[in-house]
Order: C-alpha cells, then sequence, then structure tokens
C-alpha cells in the first residue's frame, strides 16, 4: 500500500464511529433540553449541566430535575400529574408536559431521527 | 504529477466530499419549529424552505385558527358545542353557523361509515366515566347500571336532523363529543391556511396525530410511531406528499383502579373501554377523516377492523392488538419500518 492508501484507510476508521453515530444509531442521545413556560419564555440548558429548576406557570411552581444527561418533572401543581408520571426523558424527541401549568419540556439534538413522533 | 501524488490528491478530494456531504445533510437552517398550547394539548408546528418572517406570522394565524376551533367545540366547558347540546337535550333546534355544520355534516357521514363505531354522539358515555376533565380521572369506573341506562337511550348520529342551519335530534340522549374528530378537522385547517400563505413544506402535529405536506429538503418527513406498551419508538414511516397519520391508544387518557386500567376510547356497542387493541394507525389524505377512522378501527378491534376500513375508504391501517401481534394492511406493509428488535409479529389483512 502507498502512503495514500494509508491515509484513506485511517481516515475511513476515523470516520466509522462518528457516521454510525450520527447515521445509524437508534436512539439518538439527547443534548439539551427546551423548557417552555406558556407562549413566550423558552429555556435550554445542556443536558450535562446538572440542577433543578422552579419554572412558574399559572398554576404554580413546576420543578424540573436535569441529572446525568437525563430531564425529568419532580413537582407540580397540576392534579392528574401525567409530567411527572412520564419519568426520565434523554432521548432527542422525548417530552412531557404540564398541559394545566403550561409548562413543557422536551430534549433536543443535532441528530434526531425523526421530525415528529406520533402517538 | 507521479502517480502517488495523484493517490494524494484523490484521497484529499474523498475526504472533502465526505465533508461536504456530512455539512449538507446537517443543513437545518430552513428549518422553523414552533410550540403552541392549544387544542388542550401540544401543537408542534414545522416548516422548510420559507423565510423566518413568513412562517412566524403563518404560524401565529394558526394559533389563532386552532384557539377557535378549540373555544367553539370544547365538550365540558363553555361553547358553542355546550349551547348545541343543551338545545338538543331540551328537543329544541340549534341554530348552527354553515361552517359549523359542516363539521357535524362530516362526523355524520364518518360515523355512518363506521357502522356508528365512531360516534360523536355519546357525550353522555364519556362524560360518565369522567373523561370531562382536563385532569386524569381517579375512578373508581361507573355502575353498571348507569352505564346500561344510557346505552339503553342508545344515541347515534343518526338521531340528528339538519335542515339549513337548524340542527335537531329525535333523541334527547344525543350529547355530542367531538373528542375523537375535532384535532383531525383543526389540523385540516391549520394545514389550508399554510398552503394559504404559500407554505408547502410543513408538518402540523396535534398532541402526537399529524399531517405533512411536501419534504424537509430534498428528504421526506420521517415520522416516529409511539410503542403502544413501552416507551420509544416502535416503527417509522416516510411521508409522501400530502399525508395525514394519526394514531388512536389506550395509553393516551386513562386511569387505574383497583390494578385494572380504563381508558378513553369507549366502545359504543357496551359502553365500556374497548378491548384487545392497543393502538391503531391510520394514514391518509385528510386528517379529520384519519382521526376518525383511527377511533372506528379501534372500536372494531382485531376481527373487525377489515370490514369497517373498507367502508371508510381506507387503506392503510396498522392495528396492534394486547399480545403486540400487528395487523396491517398490503399497502400499509410498504410504508412501515420497524424500529424494534426482533420483529413484531405481522398478520396482513386487505380491507375487505
Amino acid at each position: 500500500m502507498t502512503r495514500a492508501d494509508y491515509i484513506v484507510v485511517i481516515f475511513a476508521l476515523i470516520m466509522l464511529p462518528y457516521l454510525y453515530m450520527t447515521y445509524w444509531q437508534h436512539s439518538a442521545q439527547g443534548e439539551t433540553v427546551q423548557i417552555l413556560a406558556g407562549t413566550d419564555k423558552k429555556i435550554e440548558i445542556p443536558l450535562n449541566a446538572d440542577q433543578h429548576l422552579t419554572i412558574e406557570g399559572p398554576l404554580g411552581s413546576s420543578i424540573i430535575e436535569i441529572h446525568a444527561g437525563k430531564a425529568r418533572f419532580v413537582e407540580s401543581p397540576c392534579r392528574g400529574k401525567q409530567c411527572i408520571h412520564s419519568g426520565w426523558l434523554q432521548h432527542t424527541g422525548d417530552f412531557a408536559a404540564c398541559l394545566p401549568n403550561h409548562i413543557s419540556v422536551a430534549v433536543l439534538g443535532n441528530n434526531s431521527l425523526y421530525d415528529a413522533i406520533n402517538f | 504529477m507521479n502517480i502517488s501524488g495523484c493517490r494524494l490528491r484523490n484521497a484529499f478530494l474523498y475526504i472533502c466530499i465526505v465533508f461536504f456531504i456530512s455539512a449538507c445533510s446537517s443543513d437545518e437552517s430552513s428549518l422553523h419549529r414552533a410550540r403552541l398550547v392549544t387544542l388542550g394539548t401540544l401543537v408542534d408546528i414545522s416548516t422548510w424552505g420559507v423565510d423566518h418572517d413568513t412562517a412566524e406570522q403563518a404560524i401565529t394565524d394558526v394559533e389563532s385558527v386552532l384557539n377557535d376551533i378549540h373555544h367553539t367545540w370544547h365538550a365540558w366547558q363553555p361553547s358553542m358545542l355546550s349551547q348545541i347540546n343543551k338545545h338538543l337535550a331540551a328537543g329544541q333546534p340549534a341554530k348552527v353557523a354553515p361552517d359549523n355544520m359542516k363539521l357535524i355534516r362530516q362526523a355524520s357521514h364518518l360515523a355512518a361509515a363506521s357502522d356508528q363505531l365512531f360516534n360523536p354522539a355519546i357525550g353522555n358515555l364519556i362524560g360518565l366515566w369522567g373523561f370531562h376533565h382536563d385532569d386524569r380521572p381517579q375512578g373508581p369506573p361507573p355502575e353498571p347500571s348507569a352505564i346500561n341506562s344510557l346505552l339503553a337511550d342508545a344515541p347515534s348520529m343518526n338521531d340528528l336532523i339538519i335542515s339549513g342551519t337548524s340542527l335537531k335530534s329525535t333523541n334527547p340522549a344525543v350529547q355530542l363529543d367531538f373528542g375523537g374528530f375535532a384535532k383531525g378537522y383543526a389540523v385540516d385547517k391549520a394545514i389550508t391556511l399554510l398552503h394559504s400563505r404559500g407554505i408547502t413544506n410543513a408538518i402540523v402535529n396535534a398532541g402526537g396525530d399529524l399531517r405533512a405536506i411536501g419534504t424537509h429538503g430534498d428528504r421526506p418527513w420521517r415520522i416516529g410511531i409511539r410503542h403502544p406498551r413501552e416507551s420509544g419508538i416502535i416503527a417509522s414511516v416516510e411521508t409522501a406528499g400530502d399525508e395525514s397519520v394519526f394514531t388512536s391508544g389506550n395509553y393516551e387518557r386513562f386511569f387505574d383502579y383497583q390494578d385494572i386500567r380504563y381508558h378513553h376510547i369507549i366502545d359504543p356497542r357496551t359502553g365500556y373501554p374497548a378491548k384487545d387493541t392497543l393502538s391503531v394507525t391510520v394514514i391518509h389524505g385528510d386528517a379529520a377523516t384519519a382521526d376518525a377512522a383511527a377511533t372506528a378501527l379501534f372500536v372494531a378491534g382485531p376481527k373487525l377492523w377489515p370490514e369497517i376500513a373498507a367502508q371508510m375508504g381506507i387503506t392503510q391501517v396498522m392495528l396492534i392488538d394486547d399480545k403486540l401481534t400487528v395487523y396491517m394492511t398490503p399497502a400499509m406493509v410498504k410504508r412501515v419500518h420497524f424500529e424494534i428488535d426482533p420483529q413484531p409479529t405481522v398478520v396482513i389483512s386487505n380491507p375487505s
């Protein structure tokens, strides 16, 4: 093999994990969490920044935990608590919402596999 | 230039091409996304290939249209629909604007095509089960005697008499609830508005039910279909042209009481939540029909769905039963790509 062949082979080996992660991995790990309160307040935070956030809505305070690359509702003033039952969100496209309190949490990533989720 | 030099140049070109393709594929600058709180759910709107101001203005106008539909057709808060229901219960004619009467006519037509398995006249039954609240019901389920009493009245869309702008019912038990239809109707209205603004590439996703037009740049829109029993995606489809993808699932609204789950899709024949099915996904042109069909086929269940699908003119159906067996039409088989391993057992049936 010539020097050029070695360069191509080494480059291909380097690119292989990147291409796999980008195009074939089914559960793309999210990178940021987007929190919407009402229609005008939007917060975006990296998923690797562990913290508890208190977000005010029309019913009161919702508390959202970000920990170890995941996010979840831990407290909300709604009656049904469906937002809390949604559990941890970590993959691109995962989301949960407290509709009565007008607060939603969505995980965003650069490599979303789907443009929309049907359910 | 010698051979080694040529190869070096070729290697450099190859690397450049790979990076160029990668850069092109990740270009999201033409994508505009917005999330609205309306219709009692979250509505996500994505547009592709239009400038920011055009997209923002159109989305603002869509929000206004959806809010109007929400307030007009709300089944348990004061609304035009609640006024209609008061008149119907009193045996009096209600005056309905022509545009609103269109929705009632369309729903009546779809109810008839579904053998009344899609039955928007059972509002009293839905309310009896506790699903006329914003929050999840706590249970217990209704008494059998109360359910049987409402079933005995047999309310259906066939009881309605439409004459111009006048609507009345021959059965005072008819209480309209367009929960299995108004979302599709609203999505259709939203897409019509986007079209009128020259937006030809978009998705309107109302709480998981959507209509997609055009493409995402040089590729189709990709839709993930939620697994009915686990977190994550069970299958995906790529939309073609102008299509609605609607799913009815037993996981959307429900309550658990004494270890039994009661979901919100009530079988008008029994008065209880429909059995045997976890979810039904329908792909169809217009969203209103897809919405009604997803509900009707869920109620129809694994045995009856091909017959009802044929009657409603639905050719692309995926039904998942409580054993996770997947039933599909041949046309749906060509569209669905399963995202789980191992692949599920699939039964293929023609609408018949």
